[in-house]
């Protein structure tokens, strides 16, 4: 592992260290990053420019104070936390900058620049996305029982709540209207299959129509938070779970009572 | 047997690739959340079908602290966050025949009119709501413990 030691022109300021950390936080967090990473990366980052840190996550702000050891002066900034999608690859990749920057293999400007190269690199083939959503799905509803005319129905509800979903993330629509409206759809062609008697296991086509909008990931990034204390982000994102989870509920029981699906 | 397991390895290794997409992962690691969804879940399905046979919940608590040290073993491989690998590969055990009769019990216990449905989908809705929240609480339980525990392993992936 090479490293170096930084001289005084490479050693950014407070104010500098301070807001680079406040961009570099907000979206690391947004990106679906656990408070515990968050801290890590943070910290590592700080001390490679010879500072301290403090860190306040709020569940949609996060407080950052910094100061470089030794000195009396402290610097304090707040970040809202970025509204982006979900994105592992982003998380990947900032957490890669902050082990590049520790070992002192990039300088201060160097890192500014993967940063933004980072954000602006972050995109995805929404096409092939949802062919595979679709598959998985009905994979899915395979692993729950369902035969093959099942597993087709499936697809075709996911593909089309998916798409919906796309098109109502595009226009700026609240997650939980989306997820709500998208259920419902998924469903209603998910009860096809009840309505035209076309397989055998109608019931599991139904279920399985809307467990793509299933909200994983805050619900284990929760439990997480809570293994490490963050006890107010874990509520937060539990709560923001629940929320979604309640709307994908409301969603699918709506389209069973229209559809008129005896469940048991 | 060997059929059955076979056949479900696939279809949970091809559902976490599909749900691995919703959360953008780096590209490498499609193939990494493949096949530790495979494993888990056949691991899940041999302990509730064949010798000796178990309930859903403790098999979910097992599998998915197979799937939790797996993920974070591969991250150190592959050089991406164990939580990557996590959540597609769990997903493929979500309750979802279970959850989907709580909310049919809900629906059903508010639309009835006699004291016998009501009770009778009461008890369907609180059977099935109790069974969701045990295996969702052991696959998240089960899932976090390992980067709790290889807190170094974990914490170093992308170095």
């Amino acid at each position: 592992m090479t490293s170096k030691t930084l001289t005084n022109s490479e050693v950014p300021s407070a104010s500098e260290l301070t807001l680079f950390l406040s961009r570099y936080s907000a979206r690391l967090l947004g990106s679906g990053a656990t408070c515990i990473r968050l801290e890590k990366n943070i910290g590592r980052i700080a001390k490679a420019f010879g500072h301290e840190t403090e860190l306040t996550i709020m569940p949609r702000h996060i407080h950052i104070s910094v100061w470089k050891e030794g000195a009396t002066g402290i610097i304090t900034s707040i970040a809202r936390v970025s509204h982006t999608a979900v994105s592992f690859n982003t998380n990947t990749r900032l957490s890669e900058l902050s082990w590049e920057i520790a070992d002192g293999k990039i300088s201060f400007d160097e890192a500014q620049e993967r940063f933004s190269h980072i954000i602006d690199s972050d995109t995805q083939n929404k096409w092939h996305v949802l062919i595979l959503v679709a598959l998985a799905n009905a994979s899915f509803c395979r692993l729950f029982g369902g035969d093959l005319t099942a597993m087709a129905v499936v697809a075709v509800a996911t593909l089309a709540g998916y798409y919906l979903k796309m098109i109502l993330l595009g226009h700026g629509v609240d997650n939980r209207v989306m997820i709500l409206t998208c259920s419902f759809v998924s469903a209603v062609l998910g009860a096809s299959d009840i309505l035209f008697r076309l397989g055998s296991t109608p019931s599991v086509a139904l279920a399985t129509s809307v467990l793509y909008l299933v909200p994983g990931i805050p619900f284990l990034n929760s439990f997480s938070d809570m293994l490490y204390r963050h006890y107010l982000c874990a509520f937060s994102r539990f709560a923001d779970a629940l929320v979604m989870t309640c709307c994908l509920s409301i969603g699918l029981c709506a389209a069973m009572l229209l559809m008129e699906s005896g469940m048991f | 047997m060997y059929n059955q397991i076979l056949q479900d390895a696939l279809f949970a290794a091809i559902a976490a690739i599909g749900f691995s997409a919703i959360s953008r992962p780096p590209r490498r690691a499609y193939i990494y959340c493949a096949l530790v969804a495979a494993a888990g879940h056949s691991l899940r399905y041999i302990l509730m079908n064949f010798t000796p046979e178990m309930h859903i919940i403790p098999a979910t608590l097992i599998a998915s602290f197979v799937i939790g040290c797996l993920a974070v073993m591969v991250s150190a491989v592959a050089r991406f966050p164990a939580e990557t690998c996590l959540f597609p590969a769990l997903l493929p055990m979500i309750p979802g025949i279970y959850a989907y009769r709580t909310f049919g019990g809900i629906a059903l216990s508010l639309l009835s009119e006699k004291n016998d449905e009501f009770t009778h989908y009461f008890d369907l809705f609180a059977y099935n709501g109790m069974m969701s929240a045990g295996i969702l609480t052991c696959m998240v339980t089960g899932a976090t413990l390992p980067i709790f525990i290889f807190k170094k392993i974990s914490f170093q992936a992308t170095r």
